[in-house]
């Protein structure tokens, strides 16, 4: 890895999200075993306590699929999609095996068309449930258990309680270190460009733990060793949707004068705003933060008594953002064929809306083909909230 | 809609009393309220058919409404309604077709939509949901729909079972999902109970289960009667006689339904009364939902000779026997046990053959059982849960068993702007050119 200095952070979140995948490439040369996954909810704690390297997939939203539509229909979730081709064309031929979490139909039922055209040498589908009762609960750190079975085998060691809490320590501290550095985008303007922080989470994700700490803190201080720049006049916009891991739709907000400051992705604010609790039987914090604290579409909540609380519990979180970071407006970013965000759409869009913030809804694909037509809806959107 | 509606006559006549099982379905929930009875907005497949009758509650089945308005071609209106509150025209269109309808229905103060099909479909008490592996729209749906009736209460439950991985002895897992299973259908029944403000019988409920049971028996008694050539029904017909299986599991008339049906397919076989005249071809429709509005494709299919003896679509259960359940006296527990076993009891055998699935394994056993000569699947754009995979499935059905000629047709289940009847017949007839060619090689 590029040696880690002050003042070179977000030069080195660059290189890491330019050339997605070097370091894991450079680990895996050096003997590390490689294991990826898709989404919010991979388990890294455990895959960090078992001494493999977490490595969540991403796509590339300018290379047009030539391989994977062999193999995977159409009517998948682009993203889903997107990540396969680059998989079977061997964008990540360092993996050594793929852990699926259960979390949506088109990584669920694609999850035999993954295995049996990669064919890695270690596989997991893990069974996560949808709905969060105590029985879920129970369940969720049952299919833990077996996760760890199958990785105990694959990498010959066993996977201690010690190393799982200090793992699951490694993984608050890091996502710590983010929401500070989340922090520096409260200013106006922000610290931190949507673009730059786009690329330190992309980066983020594709290190070990520690590393990722590491670059995290290094980009966090040359953030503020650059100091406040002058008030800021552009919009302040919020972005909602999953699976975006790319700068392309940050910089067709940006490019208009808007400042992306804060984000509900999966591979940013769900991914940190919640820590693990450390438990007795540290499986009960993870299975707890997983299915009780992720605010991910795919866990059904609705415990409250009124329709009014239950979008409170479901989209609450999404409202404070909006008065902590001061957002003017949002956008829905969601792809075609996602069942989980897209049943959400009219709920989402009108529980922030209630509150005074206009909602941009948009959806497409997972692609730069289109951008031209996103970008001239997000300009229009800016000039009507101006 | 300008396209002339086009049905399909079905074969046998035990078939043809299915509309009335369809329409007693939707009138029992527009009756429900006169004789004191709560409706549930339920969902097929979703394991909580017995606890529904056995506490009296009506199931209000929205893919199967979403279906009649598709056959009758009349879902555009409902559609457009969900797409104009921004629900895409990619999700699945059982669930914006009938969140459409409610919209409609809410709008004007509980009045149907004007022409609803069959007389509409009444507003649900509760919504009961399943956030099982069988798809999103099972959860995401009922709180979608919450979003217009926000005073009816929602509850989701979740059934799983072992995903397939061929290093992995499921046989160590089910207990841990029976277990689960068993506790979330304990708490659908707090629920019920809640909303019904009754107590649940339970002698009532295990009748019902082992009323289920039996229907399950005699069903698969049944369709194996078409394993005869000529075959006596095809799927066609099965897309109609799934109708109380499906929405009526636990209920004395879906038992007597296949007793008469079960009587029928015997009388054809005594007479030789095939679907085609002749049979020329035996084909599985191997995965995916129907067209409903383009049922008559399957009788273009017959006109040629092709006959499809099997499908796996719809055919939600198996002998008991084969299953081998645990002994138990809950009925909970039954339900659990037998929900996990239907999923797994294809693993061993994908475990024996390299390569394999469940899914495909399933295939070869149809396809060996039932003397079948080719493959078609039908891929609906909207529907990923059976969809997605299809390819996958069908490259591996060629690469462990054999070359067999496969259809993978393309479309839509209530859609209809997916479907062009040319372009599908054409696709048809090469496929007929394949099969031929295939028989003529094997000899
Ligand atoms: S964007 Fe939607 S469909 Fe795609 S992976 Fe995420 S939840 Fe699944
Ligand atoms: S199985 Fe498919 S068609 Fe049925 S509700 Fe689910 S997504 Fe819709």
């Amino acid at each position: 890895m590029t040696e880690m200095r002050d003042g070179n952070g977000l030069a080195t979140a660059e290189k890491l999200y330019t050339q997605y995948g070097s370091r894991a490439r450079e680990l895996k040369a050096a003997g590390k075993k490689i294991i990826g996954y898709l989404s919010a909810l991979g388990p890294v704690e455990i895959m960090t306590a078992a001494g493999v390297v977490p490595f969540r997939l991403k796509g590339n939203v300018s290379e047009a699929i030539s391989k994977g539509d062999a193999y995977m229909e159409s009517i998948v979730c682009p993203f889903v999609r997107n990540v396969f081709d680059l998989a079977v064309k061997g964008k990540y031929d360092f993996l050594d095996g793929m852990v699926l979490p259960h979390q949506c139909d088109s990584i669920d039922r694609t999850n035999e068309t993954w295995s049996y055209t990669l064919k890695l040498p270690y596989w997991h589908f893990l069974n996560v449930p949808h709905v969060t009762g105590d029985p879920s609960i129970t369940f969720m750190k049952e299919i833990l258990r077996i996760f760890i079975g199958t990785l105990e085998k694959f990498t010959g060691t066993k996977i201690t309680d010690e190393a799982i809490a200090a793992a699951v320590k490694a993984h608050n501290e890091n996502r710590k270190l983010m929401r500070d550095l989340y922090d520096l985008r409260k200013s106006n303007p922000p610290a931190i460009s949507g673009t730059e922080m786009m690329k330190v989470l992309v980066a983020a994700m594709s290190l070990p733990v520690e590393e990722s700490s590491a670059l995290i803190k290094a980009v966090t201080n040359e953030v503020k060793a650059k100091g406040a720049a002058a008030n800021g006049k552009g919009k302040r916009i919020m972005i909602i949707g999953d699976q975006i891991d790319d700068v392309a739709i940050i910089d067709a907000i940006e490019s208009t004068g808007a400042c992306l400051v804060m984000d509900d992705l999966s591979l940013g604010a769900k991914m940190y705003w919640q820590d693990v609790d450390a438990t007795p039987d540290p499986l009960q914090g993870i299975a707890e933060r997983y299915l009780r604290k992720l605010k991910i579409p795919t866990t059904f909540v609705g415990s409250a008594d009124t329709y009014a609380g239950i979008l409170e519990e479901r989209f609450g979180h999404m409202k404070k953002y909006v008065n902590e970071f001061k957002v003017d407006g949002v956008i829905l970013f969601i792809y075609k064929y996602c069942d989980p965000y897209g049943f959400e759409v009219p709920a989402i869009k009108s529980f922030i809306e209630s509150a005074g913030t206009p909602v941009l809804y948009l959806e497409d694909e997972y692609s730069t083909s289109s951008l031209a037509r996103v970008k001239t809806r997000i300009e229009a959107f800016l000039e009507m909230i101006a | 809609m300008a396209e002339e509606k086009k049905g399909r006559a079905v074969a046998t006549s035990t078939a043809a009393s299915i509309p009335k099982f369809v329409r007693g379905n939707l009138s029992a929930t527009l009756k429900a309220k006169e004789e004191g009875k709560k409706v549930a907005a339920a969902f097929i497949a979703d394991g909580q058919d017995e606890i529904m009758r056995a506490m009296d509650i009506v199931p209000a089945w929205g893919e199967s409404y979403s279906g009649v308005c598709s056959a009758k071609r009349q879902a555009e209106p409902y559609l457009q309604k969900a797409e104009s509150d921004n629900f895409s025209r990619s999700l699945c269109t059982y669930a914006t077709c009938n969140i459409g309808f409610d919209m409609i229905r809410e709008e004007q103060g509980g009045t149907m939509p004007e022409g609803a099909p069959w007389g509409g479909m009444a507003r649900p008490d509760m919504i009961l949901g399943n956030g099982q592996l069988l798809c999103d729209p099972r959860f995401k749906w009922p709180q979608a729909t919450q979003h217009y009736l926000q005073d009816v209460p929602v509850f989701v439950t979740n059934m799983y079972y072992p995903p397939w991985d061929p290093n992995i002895d499921h046989h160590e897992q089910e207990p841990i999902y029976v277990k689960y299973i068993t506790e979330e259908l304990r708490e659908t029944v707090k629920f019920c109970e809640k909303i019904t403000g009754k107590k649940m019988d339970w002698d009532r409920l295990a009748a019902t289960v082992e009323l289920s049971d039996k229907t399950w028996d005699l069903f698969i008694d049944t369709y194996e009667l078409r394993k005869h050539i000529p075959t006596p029904m095809d799927t066609g017909d099965a897309m109609n006689t799934m109708v109380p299986l499906t929405f009526n599991l636990g209920t004395q008339e879906a038992y007597d339904f296949y007793v008469n049906l079960n009587a029928e397919l015997k009388q054809k076989i005594a007479d030789g009364v095939g679907v085609a005249d002749p049979e020329k071809y035996r084909v599985i429709w191997a995965a995916g939902l129907p067209s409903w509005f383009a049922l008559g494709d399957f009788q273009y299919f017959n006109g040629k000779g092709v006959v499809f003896p099997v499908e796996v679509t719809y055919r939600g259960c198996e002998k008991i026997e084969r299953l081998d359940l645990p002994k138990t006296n809950d009925p909970l527990e039954h339900i659990a046990w037998r929900w996990v076993r239907y999923w797994t009891h294809w693993y061993d055998a994908a475990k024996k053959r390299s390569g394999s699935t469940p899914k495909v394994e399933r295939i070869i056993e149809y396809i060996e059982d039932y003397k079948c000569d080719g493959a078609v699947f039908h891929s609906a754009f909207s529907c990923r849960s059976w969809h997605a995979g299809i390819m996958q499935q069908a490259a591996t059905l060629k690469n462990v068993y054999k070359d067999i000629p496969i259809l993978i047709m393309e479309g839509d289940i209530v859609d209809i702007s997916s479907y062009n009847e040319a372009d599908t017949h054409n696709r048809i007839d090469a496929f007929i050119e394949t099969l031929a060619a295939y028989k003529k090689r094997q000899g």
